[in-house]
């Protein structure tokens, strides 16, 4: 070990200074040393804390155990007993404290009211790195708060490191298509914002004996702006379908599926396994499945335990959404589809001809195993 | 006076074989052929079904380089009435920052707009910063996601917009001026017509807007205006898997499969 190596992260970071007069003036300027903490933003719904933003605790854990700094999970929100509910899912996932903004303006989510709040927090707080996890409302709010902070963001990423010469966040994401990623690092500017689709990262352990502080914010601090926003009404929307994202088993269709009727084939499978449908973007331009339904870049990242790639030729852009799949199958007419590079068992035949003898096989040992899926 | 709708288009490049410069970690977009982000056409559409609703004026602005004038020319095609190309060599390898205060200021010179749309996202970066950016450079009330346009009230001075999230419909009623991220393939845009293609020619509504005119801060702009930057490019590390493909003919591969899934134990019924 030579003796440069001896100075800590910590310190590295301490010891950057930034030139103020060569920043944009519109920015304002502050140096980053006076920033500390890894800030996870925790989303509330009607269930709780969501998942995805739990999960947010596992980047944020491992990057800011290599700053040698803590872990803060944010709040927002108008009932007191829900949020420290929430917060204290934080503590047990991996936040060393938590803030909660309580505030009537916060009782119903406006993307600029939340965005806001999260900005002058941050102003007051001064937080190094932001964490949202990439839900359709954290794809909201997250670049509206760096357009108010005049800060660097990075959306989708997909991995987190430190980079060990400044102590900067590199945030990696795939930038165009799937088969690149790019390190991207905000270095002249505090905090460095990053959003993560939900299942790129895992759920951390859950650790009831964690402890950890709540810290109830003073919202007479933090005097929000009249929303000039209202929400008219909400419609519940039914959905039957487990989402793809919560999926065990998901059988999905690509281009070589074809036609509605071709999906009707992939559904029965699906069902003998106690699984959804799903599939490739070129599905969803077909019009055969809802976007929602899409795996891959520009759709979700799924984590089932098997997935099986029915008629879909494996573009990086769809692969990238399977990476945290555990078994992965592909049928597929063309030998020379990158799908069967991506998969662990592949069969090169019509899915016409293969899906139905599955379908037969499973629903056989089904029965035989006498067990509802 | 009537309401005036401006629509921000993406010019972006129409291919997989994605080019890099090593050193800066920017595309380079030389030699790819380059298309009107599609999602911004649900924009345009939405916008265009405004000006035939309420007779608003929509002018579509596009932050790129001069040859994006062909993407500016396709959405006049459409029925846009007129356009701004803001195109200078200080803009390039803008991040999304750099870029959305290069799109507020611009929004700022047009002055009297009362909504801005935007394609929620674009095919090249899907990073869907743009639309909340820009709100936040000028602190105005945004929505994401919108798919409807319920009603405008001039009067009034709101619009009243329904979106769609995962699992649920909400309506929302924002004070104009508003800036609206269009949900992807949420309208069905219109093909160009050969009457508003020629009022390209006759007309000339195509201005182009440089730094002299906007008159910004270089600090602010381009490489340098950009907290962001890319410091490598690397590939993706593949995920290992199997890579087995299981021979014969397909009823006797599938039991072969059916088989490696018992061993593997991901079935959920015993085998």
């Amino acid at each position: 070990m030579s003796a440069e190596k001896k100075v800590s992260l910590a310190e590295k970071r301490r010891q950057k200074k930034v030139d103020c007069d060569k920043l944009c003036p519109e920015w304002g300027c502050a140096q980053p040393y006076e920033y500390e903490g890894v800030w996870v933003v925790g989303e509330v719904d009607e269930q709780g804390i969501t998942e995805p933003s739990l999960q947010m605790l596992t980047p944020a854990r491992r990057i800011a155990d290599k700053l040698e700094t803590f872990v803060e999970g944010i709040l927002l929100g108008s009932d007191r007993e829900q949020l420290e509910k929430a917060a204290k899912e934080m503590i047990y996932h991996g936040a060393d404290r938590v803030r909660i903004l309580v505030s009537e303006e916060l009782a119903t989510y406006i993307p600029g009211v939340y965005g806001e709040a999260i900005a002058r927090l941050a102003e007051a707080r001064k937080p190094e790195v932001i964490f949202l996890a990439a839900t359709m409302r954290g794809r909201e709010i997250a670049p509206y708060v760096a357009g108010l902070l005049k800060a660097g963001i990075t959306a989708d990423c997909t991995q987190f490191e430190v980079d060990e010469e400044t102590g900067d966040l590199l945030m990696i994401r795939p930038p165009f298509a799937a088969i690149l990623l790019a390190y991207i690092k905000t270095p002249f500017r505090r905090p460095q914002i990053a959003t993560a689709r939900p299942n790129i990262f895992p759920l951390p352990p859950r650790d009831e004996s964690r402890e950890g502080e709540i810290v109830w914010e003073n919202p007479e601090d933090y005097k929000l702006s009249k929303p000039p926003i209202s929400l008219v009404k909400v419609e519940m929307l039914k959905r039957s379908e487990v989402p793809i994202e919560k999926a065990e088993y998901i059988v999905s269709g690509g281009r070589g599926v074809g036609t509605k009727e071709g999906f009707k084939t992939l559904e029965e499978l699906a069902e003998i396994l106690g699984g959804v449908v799903a599939g490739s973007r070129k599905a969803v331009d077909l019009g055969l499945i809802p976007h929602e339904r899409q795996v891959g870049q520009t759709g979700k990242s799924v984590r089932p335990k098997l997935y099986i790639a029915v008629g879909i030729s494996g573009a990086a852009q769809h692969v990238i959404g399977i990476r945290e799949a555990g078994l992965v199958v592909a049928i597929n007419k063309d030998p020379d589809a990158p799908i069967f590079k991506n998969a662990d068992y592949g069969i090169v035949a019509d899915w016409r001809e293969a899906l139905p003898i599955l379908i037969e096989e499973l629903r056989k040992l089904k029965e035989r195993s006498g067990k509802t899926g | 006076m009537s309401l005036k709708v401006v629509v921000g288009i993406k010019w972006v490049p129409n291919t997989q074989a994605v080019r890099f410069d090593p050193k800066t970690g920017t595309l380079i977009r030389e030699g790819v052929p380059s298309i009107v982000n599609p999602h911004d056409l649900d924009a345009v559409e939405l916008a265009l079904q405004l000006k035939e609703r309420y007779g608003a004026k929509v002018t579509a602005i596009s932050m790129a380089p001069p040859s994006a004038i062909k993407g500016l020319e396709h959405v006049i095609g459409m029925g846009i009435d007129d356009a701004i190309l803001v195109s200078d060599r200080v803009f390039a390898g803008s991040d999304t920052l750099a870029t959305s205060y290069v799109i507020a200021q611009t929004l700022k010179r047009i002055g009297d707009f009362d909504l801005a749309l935007f394609g929620q996202e674009t095919i090249d970066s899907s990073t869907a910063h743009i639309p909340a950016q820009v709100a936040g450079w000028l602190e105005l009330p945004y929505m994401y996601y919108v798919d409807r346009v319920e009603e405008v009230d001039e009067k009034q001075r709101t619009v009243t917009v329904r979106r769609m999230l995962e699992d649920r419909l909400e309506w929302y009623q924002l004070k104009m001026p508003a800036i609206l991220g269009v949900a992807m393939k949420s309208q069905k845009p219109r093909p160009v017509s050969i009457y508003n293609k020629l009022r390209v020619r006759m007309e000339n509504p195509i201005q182009v807007w440089s730094n002299k005119e906007l008159g910004l801060d270089p600090r602010c702009l381009g490489l340098k205006g950009s907290p962001t930057l890319v410091s490598k490019v690397t590939w993706t590390p593949e995920v290992p898997r199997k890579k087995q493909v299981i021979e014969g003919p397909p009823s006797e591969a599938v039991k072969k499969l059916v088989e490696k899934l018992c061993e593997e134990g991901v079935l959920p019924f015993e085998c």
